[in-house]
């Protein structure tokens, strides 16, 4: 469900861009809408997807939010990666039975 | 956890093979040997040949040189699992892009060293423009 979500939530140019802005940097929305051309609470709507697909981290200080990437929330995406990683040595097996069995 | 933050990084397996490029290559691109250790197909070895891996991996020859060097896109559907469709949202189907090269190259011994590299994820909503899988260090 997570890794769903995930790929569901990084496949939006815009909800990406606001991913990589947030990343390695503590921001508000309205510090965060200054490099975007979209309205507030459009923004508003981009955390909300990336929060609840575990990609951001908001944290409440008086009256403020202040949102960050959370990289953990990349993990589901890491794991996807690394199904090739076991994939393709057990193709490669199975090409080397192959080329053996051919015909010089 | 900064090694699992960067899903983006290519996966590379390296071989040796006993037998000469001419033949491994034979055996990326003849169907009925593909289908022997990947999957059946109607790959052609040529630029724009299409053929699927799986129902959900749709494949594409973008370089073939011949007993050198294959290079494929690799396009796959993100399967929608069943409890995931009530979570599914205002999110649109998306895909994951990337790409897998095959390179030959003779080994002294007349064998092949084969190096597939599968790399370049990216994150591709149905009908819209890839986005690079860029990740947070």
């Amino acid at each position: 469900m997570l890794e769903f979500s995930v790929f569901r939530a990084l496949s939006d140019p815009t909800r990406r861009a606001v991913f990589e802005r947030l990343c390695g940097h503590e921001m508000t929305v309205s510090a965060l809408k200054a490099g975007f051309t979209i309205s507030q609470p459009a923004i508003s709507q981009h955390l909300a997807a990336l929060r609840s697909a575990g990609l951001v981290h908001e944290r409440r200080q008086g009256r403020f939010c202040y949102y960050r990437a959370d990289p953990r929330g990349l993990t589901p995406l890491a794991k996807w990666v690394d199904r090739y990683r076991v994939f393709w040595p057990e193709r490669l097996e199975k090409l080397k039975t192959v080329l053996k069995e051919m015909d010089p | 956890m900064t090694r699992q933050s960067q899903p983006a990084t290519p996966v590379i397996v390296e071989c040796d093979l006993s037998e000469p490029p001419g033949k491994v290559w034979k055996a990326l691109t003849v169907p009925e040997l593909l289908a022997r250790w990947l999957t059946p197909n109607d790959i052609r070895p040529e630029v724009g040949s299409r053929f699927r891996v799986e129902p959900d991996i749709e494949c594409e020859v973008l370089e073939a040189e011949p007993n050198r060097r294959l290079r494929l896109s690799w396009r796959e559907r993100q399967e929608d699992s069943e409890d995931c469709q009530e979570s599914r949202g205002d999110f649109p189907e998306s895909f994951v892009e990337s790409i897998v090269t095959f390179e030959l190259t003779e080994t002294l011994t007349g064998g092949t060293h084969l190096r597939l590299v599968h790399e370049g994820f990216e994150v591709v909503e149905a009908g819209a423009a890839p986005t690079q899988l860029l990740m947070a260090a």
